[in-house]
């Protein structure tokens, strides 16, 4: 068990494999330490993430989410992030009508070269995130962990 | 020739190239009409537009792809009939558009409200239009009420009263109720903070029983019976009646009217819960606005998120 | 029924304070406004039901949960563990239409075994069943969807009832019809000889009030023979959009789905609400759909109401009248006019 067991937020990170995903692996290769609240899932690119994905993760009480592609211009398929982009930004419009606070969604480019970079953005964003505390779960939900659990507590 | 007959002339002399015309008629109680399919003249003397015309006939229109069909349109129908056009899930030239000047639609649970203390909506044995009023026949008497107090909410911030891409128009061109839709509904909503709105949702959403009549009442969400809502793998919605799993669904079809959505109301209008799911689609609408100054079924050319400039210059992004 | 039992009586005033004792040894739901509809909700103790409000939704919900836990499994452990979800206590719906208390009629031939000679019954349904205690508060006035005189109720209906409560000036006069009824309502006073005149008056009077029926006995027959009719199911269904409200919102559509919803290797089972005018009720794994399009849904729904249904029950229809479907359709199908026009259509073949 971690010593940071219950000290640990939930932070889902979506890194596109060719840069994002490379940035975090250099950031790692370089020993740049950085917080472990994040877990990544790894897609073929910016403009695979379905807002969905980020909206299934924060009305599952993820507490944090970020989203990470290549700088524009640097696509691996050419325009993928540029299409993110757009989705993303017109995404922040819904968070705060919807009850969630929008400084628990980011999103930014890192790309494989910017280990460094990667690791100021996990810092950053992770402390953003603590500084807001754990989301608190829609009713009828517990942490996505808990939910289905026999014992968990009928809400 | 007042506009009732002037429209069904109009249907009348475009029906022999037509399958049917789309329309409305009269409902099952006085203040609720039926969407009415017109296949002959015969059915013309059923036809009446106005006051009571609440449904979108254009939510018909794209299972009808491939044959020519004619819709009588409010100006926000014929919104919905632009953007499916734009969006290609009707083919433009097969729908022949019959405008009129809309003067507003009737909201039914602010008929309610109105008569509260004297019946319920449902107790109305007639209603009468009288210019800019209703008198409505009730068990305890006659009530008057001025149309606009009782109008849906959309008319209140209507900007396109006309059907601005009729094939045929009839009438006299109305003003809009207002210039442009500043959308401070929603700012005047968001304000209220996200501790007040997710308790607002909970509270809103716990009476949801999943009936799905705002999604199938949504002249845009096409997909119909390959909904994602229904997909077990990927399993996006759990089958519980708890509030995350309801909600879900709400922020599928607002993510997936973003850019689209015209702002009809007939989500929130099916809903028999009265649940107020059109604010989700117009706190994006607004965002699209902003953004890209793009107005779903009026603007033409690709749809804002269908597209990109490889430099935006209303996206400020972040500075890390 | 029994014409031994008195009527009982409570004022207005007391009402809260006998609610809130009776929600000590168990769940209360009554009316309750909320947005723009009417909902059945827990009362809080203290609370005054609603009782002019007239629900939007039925009551099947208290008997047949929107979705209800069947068990939990975790197959982590080294023993695979499956946990029965918990006895459901006993609740009283307070305040429920006469339509909705006869909707239950509908199921329990269906759940109880009567239908399949005590081979099938559901433990989960008629658990709740017998623990639910059914108080109606007879309408004071019909709806423009209103019809359950069309289908052997009424607006001050006993049948299906634990207690008939009728609004006088004063209070509720209670009509005690069940043995639970009686224990529900015995520390109530009877009603007054006035008291109880003044309740018939009332029920009288919205009797008279209420539209003549219409002769549905030539439904199931006409129903079947257009099974087949395609032209006929396509007009009428043309304006459908083919959602769920007037099946969620029915006292009497009883169908549901069962599903595993799962983290990994632990989760539950469930049954949800199932209705017969999605895509997916009759869609099979093949891919094959049998009821591909909304015509042939609305006319299992309409005919599995007035001729399916009653051809194996004893002729009793699978629709209780309350007028929701009608009320609540956001484009304004109406089954009774599906019914009649069935009826004529046949006629002429």
């Amino acid at each position: 068990m971690s010593v940071l067991e219950g000290k640990e937020l939930r932070v889902v990170g979506f890194l596109c494999n060719w840069c994002s995903y490379g940035g975090a692996d250099t950031a790692g290769v370089g020993r740049f330490t950085q917080p472990t609240d994040l877990r990544i899932i790894r897609v073929p690119c910016s403009g695979r993430i379905n807002p969905l994905f980020v909206m299934k993760a924060l009305v599952g009480g993820a507490d944090g989410v970020l989203v990470s592609g290549c700088h524009p211009r640097d696509c691996h398929y050419a325009e993928g992030n540029y299409y993110a982009r757009r989705r993303l930004e017109v995404l922040k419009g819904l968070l705060p009508v919807l009850g969630i606070d929008p400084r628990r969604f980011e999103y930014t480019w890192v790309s494989a070269s910017e280990g460094q970079r990667w690791q100021h953005v996990v810092e950053t964003f992770t402390a953003q995130i603590h500084a807001l505390g754990p989301a608190q779960p829609f009713a009828g939900a517990s942490r996505p962990a808990d939910r289905h659990r026999p014992d968990a507590a009928a809400v | 020739m007042s506009i009732q007959d002037e429209l069904k002339s109009a249907i009348k002399a475009a029906l022999p190239d037509l399958s049917c015309v789309i329309g409305w008629g009269a409902g099952p109680e006085p203040l609720r009409a039926a969407p009415l399919f017109i296949r002959g003249e015969a059915d013309l003397q059923n036809f009446s537009a106005g006051f009571l015309s609440v449904n979108n006939p254009a939510l018909y229109l794209p299972a009808l792809k491939g044959s020519k069909v004619g819709v009588v349109a409010k100006g926000c129908d014929a919104r919905s009939v632009g953007q499916l056009a734009t969006e290609t899930l009707i083919i433009r030239e097969e729908v022949h558009v019959i405008g009129y000047p809309c003067e507003g639609v009737i909201d039914v649970d602010k008929v309610a409200a109105a008569l509260a203390g004297v019946c319920e909506p449902g107790e109305v044995g007639a209603l009468r239009e009288d210019g800019d009023n209703v008198a409505l026949d009730t068990p305890k008497g006659e009530v008057r009420l001025a149309k606009k107090d009782i109008a849906a909410d959309k008319c209140g911030r209507c900007i396109f009263p006309n059907a601005e891409n009729a094939d045929v128009f009839v009438g006299i061109r109305r003003a809009p109720t207002v210039v442009e839709d500043a959308y401070a509904d929603i700012a005047a909503f968001e304000a209220r903070g996200t501790e007040e709105l997710k308790a607002f949702w909970e509270k809103e959403m716990s009476r949801c029983i999943r009936c799905y009549a705002c999604r199938n009442a949504c002249p845009l969400c096409v997909c119909r019976d390959h909904c994602i809502a229904a997909s077990r793998e990927p399993h996006w919605i759990g089958q519980t009646d708890d509030v995350p799993d309801k909600l879900f669904f709400q922020v599928i079809h607002a993510v997936h009217l973003s850019g689209r959505c015209t702002g009809c109301g007939e989500c929130e209008r099916a809903c028999p819960l009265g649940i107020p799911v059109l604010k989700l689609k117009r706190a994006l609408s607004r965002r699209v606005e902003n953004l890209f100054g793009y107005k779903a079924g009026i603007a033409t050319g690709t749809p804002p998120l269908l597209t990109f400039n490889i430099e935006e210059s209303t996206i400020k992004e972040r500075d890390w | 029924m029994s014409a031994d039992t008195v009527k009982k009586f409570i004022s207005f005033d007391a009402l809260p304070g006998f609610l809130a004792r009776v929600a000590e040894t168990g769940t209360v739901y009554a009316p309750r406004r909320e947005g723009g509809a009417v909902v059945y909700r827990p009362l809080k103790p203290g609370d005054a039901p609603e009782l002019g409000a007239r629900p939007t939704e039925s009551c099947k919900h208290v008997v047949f949960p929107r979705s209800e836990t069947l068990f939990s499994f975790d197959l982590k452990a080294e023993r695979p563990a499956l946990t029965e979800s918990p006895e459901p206590g006993p609740a009283v719906v307070f305040g429920a239409l006469s339509c909705d208390a006869r909707g239950f009629l509908a199921f329990d031939p269906v759940y109880n075994g009567s239908g399949t000679g005590g081979s099938a019954r559901d433990t989960y349904y008629l658990r709740r069943r017998s623990r639910t205690l059914l108080v109606v508060k007879a309408c004071k006035s019909a709806l423009n969807t209103c019809f359950c005189n069309w289908v052997g109720g009424g607006p001050a209906s006993p049948q299906g009832a634990d207690v008939l409560a009728v609004e006088t000036e004063q209070g509720l006069v209670l009509d005690i019809l069940s043995e639970q009824g009686a224990a529900f309502a015995e520390s109530l006073p009877a009603a007054s000889e006035a008291q109880a005149g003044a309740a018939l008056a009332a029920v009288k009077a919205v009797e008279d009030s209420l539209p003549g029926a219409a002769e549905l006995s030539a439904a199931p027959a006409a129903l079947a023979s257009l099974f087949s009719s395609a032209e006929f199911w396509k007009n009428e269904s043309a304006h459908c959009l083919y959602c769920g409200a007037c099946t969620y919102l029915c006292p009497t559509c009883y169908c549901f789905n069962i599903t595993d919803e799962s983290d990994g290797l632990s989760g539950v089972r469930l049954r949800s609400w199932d209705n017969c005018m999605s895509p997916l009720f009759t869609l099979e794994a093949s891919g094959h759909n049998p009821r591909p399009n909304k015509a042939d849904r609305l006319k299992n729904r309409v005919g599995h109401k007035f001729s399916y249904y009653p051809s194996l029950h004893a002729g009793r229809f699978s629709c209780c009248g309350c007028g929701r479907c009608i009320k609540s359709c956001p484009s304004s199908v109406d089954i009774r006019k599906i019914v009649l026009d069935a009826v004529k259509e046949a006629a002429n073949v």
